[in-house]
């Protein structure tokens, strides 16, 4: 993984591939790859679907390898949604292929001259750039079989379905599963849209010839892993929570919480939670011959996603994710598991994001194009989507332009991008980092609970409510630094209950890189990556009024609990001090 | 200790504590205000329990002591074990507020008190009784209080989650709990055609019933008393 894959789509004689030493960018990955490139590279105030702006795929660093959980990959661009920086993690299988071909980064630049379409194919001895229009406007299911036909089933595909290719806001990138399956997606921000305005329908990926990447100490690497894996094994979290439900494990204690957005945030209880929970789920996906623990990508031995099969038990999805079920079900009030199976796999193949979807459905029923637990009008509604009607262009641009188009008030998004699936109110430590995030509101941007095992930003009193705002800056700056690193970040409550489990990590790292780390060095790493993009935004036009939450989180009470987001604006001022 | 995936031993003392029997559950020495009740009565093939679990995620009834600790209900008289609690009841809600001190947290007449396993994501986090970043959440978070001196015979509901409902739910299930009528109906309707295969037999208020036509009972009742005889048991 020492060079740079760069892509110039605008080349006057045609698509142009050129490869380049790492330079500056040694030694970073994922996230701090995107976030360094992006932020270096691209002009603040260009256009996200313009010349100007770029397209950075990047695997994390110990991606390639046999480390446990390291599949993850970033893409990174301005976003077409937000207007700012952006990084979105995927999982799929892209990430180890990419890193095994020897590339930190693959960076498309520039802008085709016309409307021709290309696929781009990577192999150990050759990058092929061909126009082929024959793909155009094909969902992603059968984009991937035609690949598959062509290319055989080793291969790993990235692409967009029709939603990217008509550059929709809220359009996905797609990174095919273990089993050839466009499953696991970029989704947030747009950055779909940026991939189809470079004219890129697919990056086929085929590593056949490449070896595993080896660790600096091979020995240490190994025991640090095995025990690394033993640690995830016994969590009853990564080795038996996830596997059993899923993320969707959720839905029913979040819901108890007073948290699960409902009707477009207009409750924080959904009475239908119980038939979508993930107990219910995985009920049905036993009965029809699914499958409850399979890993994204290999070397994922926590599996929290699986195979959701229809009534006839045929594959309809991949096991939809909480923040899917929820968006598509407790935000529009529906309670039925098929039908918000079905729009996922819908989303899935258009390329869009659940969530982007979910909340912007919800804010289109508010605004009366539906009633709330209409399923039918849910997936007519994205139908359009992918069917690229007046309507479904609206929608596909997300919630903030559908109601503005509508004229709803009850908007949920921060910086253009919707919230995801906890109400800031009844938990408001989330909601600063919503509102704070470089991201726009991303559940994600301060998700590694191993900032207090890192001791990052120091220690913080968890029973003083005063500590909200350094709880949130610390866990974004350990977040940024662990999505570099291509670790999945559901490893995070195995370090942070088990301090063996995160001391074998540290081993691995160390290990791999031939560098000992420190929990320095991971702050540090965290805050560069953090610094990157606030400067960007900042370059972008970004202020601290985008900072906010959208006002009826502070003016609507929500129900049971009847809060109202409290965190003041100055506090909110003061995450990015350091 | 924490049980590893696939361990099986919930009739282990991990889980309940045997020298504190079921006295509580008893149906003959429930009353609720309407009387319109039923005692329904099915066996079924083990393999099968597991499809309770959403069931029992919608809230059971227990007739309980009130006005003492959540450790009182949950240790001293339903039987769980304290480590059981302890490690592995992570997330507890008590009227929908998060619990961080069971030993503080008042149960009252009425109450609806939530178990779960340790949750993922930084919600779960958040979530997780004395967790580290329980400051997140501390608009719902419970105001612990002290038990009085008013404890007195009431009702409690529970509702059981995730790998808590596996687990402790065969041995609840198999006492017996009391639902509501429409909860039954709706998971008699929802419940995947897999189900009935293995639902041997059913009898209501101790009379043998035809099960595929459970889905098409009104279950009007305010309250059904429902327990569970697994196959060769």
């Amino acid at each position: 993984m020492d060079k740079i894959l760069r892509i110039n789509m605008g080349d006057e004689n045609g698509p142009k591939a050129s490869e380049e030493p790492l330079g500056d960018y040694a030694g970073l990955g994922g996230r701090g790859m995107t976030s360094a490139i992006i932020s270096k590279e691209v002009a603040p105030l260009c256009h996200p679907l313009g010349k100007g702006n770029k397209l950075v795929i990047a695997p994390g660093l110990l991606s390639g390898s046999h480390a446990a959980q390291s599949g993850r990959a970033s893409v990174g661009c301005k976003s077409p949604l937000t207007g700012g920086i952006k990084e979105a993690n995927v999982g799929g299988q892209g990430a180890q292929v990419l890193a095994r071909l020897g590339y930190a980064a693959i960076v498309l630049e520039g802008k085709p001259n016309d409307d021709t379409l290309y696929k781009v194919v990577i192999n150990k001895d050759n990058v092929e750039i061909a126009p082929d229009n024959s793909l155009k406007m094909m969902g992603n299911y059968d984009l991937v079989d035609r690949i598959k036909e062509e290319y055989g089933n080793k291969v790993a595909c990235i692409s967009i379905g029709q939603a990217g290719e008509m550059k929709m806001a809220a359009a996905s990138i797609a990174f095919t599963d273990m089993e050839q399956r466009p499953t696991r997606h970029a989704g947030r921000g747009g950055v779909g849209a940026v991939m189809g305005a470079k004219g890129v329908k697919v990056i086929i990926l085929d590593d056949t010839g490449m070896p595993t990447r080896s660790p600096k100490d091979p020995e240490k690497f190994k025991a640090a892993n095995k025990e690394f894996v033993q640690g995830l094994k016994k969590h009853p979290i990564t080795g038996e929570g996830l596997p059993s439900f899923g993320t969707n494990i959720l839905t029913n204690v979040i819901n108890e919480a007073g948290a699960l957005p409902t009707h477009n945030f207009k409750t924080g209880r959904f009475g239908g939670a119980g038939n979508i929970s993930g107990e219910t789920q995985s009920e049905i996906m036993k009965s029809r011959g699914g499958m409850l623990a399979h890993g994204c990508h290999k070397g994922c031995v926590i599996r929290c996603s699986g195979i959701y099969n229809d009534k006839d038990g045929n594959f309809l999805t991949k096991r939809p994710e909480y923040e899917t079920v929820w968006a598509h079900g407790g935000n529009c009030g529906i309670d039925d598991m098929d039908a918000i199976s079905e729009l996922d796999r819908m989303d899935d193949d258009f390329g869009l994001d659940t969530i982007e979807m979910g909340a912007t459905i919800g804010v289109a029923m508010e605004a009366g194009l539906a009633q709330f637990g209409d399923a039918k009008a849910a997936i007519k509604m994205l139908k359009e989507i992918g069917e690229g009607t007046p309507l479904g262009r609206i929608l596909g641009s997300g919630a903030a332009v559908t109601g503005k188009v509508f004229g709803v008030e009850r908007v949920p998004v921060v910086k253009g991008q919707a919230l995801p699936a906890y109400d800031p109110r009844s938990v408001q430590g989330m909601g600063v980092t919503y509102a704070t995030s470089t991201m726009g509101a991303d559940h994600t941007a301060g998700y590694a609970v191993t900032a207090n095992v890192l001791n990052v930003g120091g220690s913080v009193d968890p029973l003083k409510p005063e500590g909200q705002v350094e709880l949130s800056r610390n866990l974004q700056i350990a977040t940024a630094a662990i999505d570099a690193t291509g670790m999945c970040l559901f490893i995070a409550f195995a370090i942070l209950d088990q301090p063996e489990t995160f001391n074998a990590l540290v081993d691995m790292i160390s290990a791999f890189t031939g560098q000992s780390l420190t929990a320095d060095d991971v702050t540090e790493l965290g805050k560069t990556i953090l610094s990157f993009e606030r400067d960007f935004n900042s370059r972008a036009g970004f202020t601290a009024k985008d900072d906010r939450l959208p006002d009826f989180f502070k003016t609507e009470a929500l129900p049971p609990h009847n809060v109202i987001f409290e965190v003041k604006d100055e506090d909110l001022d003061r995450v990015y001090n350091w | 200790m924490i049980l590893t995936h696939g361990e099986s031993r919930r009739d282990s003392p991990f889980f309940f504590n045997p020298k504190t029997p079921f006295i509580l559950i008893h149906p003959m020495k429930t009353k609720f205000k309407n009387n319109v009740v039923a005692k329904i009565s099915l066996t079924v093939k083990p393999d099968r329990m597991s499809l309770f679990s959403p069931l029992l995620g919608q809230g059971f009834t227990l007739k309980s002591r009130t006005g003492t600790s959540v450790r009182d209900l949950l240790c001293h008289q339903i039987g769980v074990s304290d480590d059981y609690l302890d490690q592995r009841i992570q997330t507890i809600f008590l009227d929908g507020k998060v619990v961080d001190d069971v030993d503080t947290a008042v149960i009252h007449q009425g109450s609806s008190l939530a178990l779960s396993a340790a949750m993922p994501g930084l919600a779960g986090a958040v979530l997780r009784r004395g967790g580290a970043y329980a400051a997140m959440r501390s608009q719902i978070s419970h105001k612990n209080n002290t038990a009085d001196d008013s404890v007195e015979n009431g009702t409690v509901m529970l509702k059981l989650f995730n790998l808590v409902a596996l687990e402790l739910g065969p041995l609840l299930l198999k006492q017996g709990i009391w639902i509501t009528g429409k909860n039954l109906g709706n998971f008699f309707q929802r419940v995947p055609d897999f189900f009935w295969d293995g639902c041997l037999t059913v009898e209501i208020d101790g009379i043998s019933q035809d099960i595929r036509k459970m889905p098409l009972m009104g279950w009007k009742q305010e309250q059904v008393f429902l327990k569970l005889k697994l196959e060769n048991e």
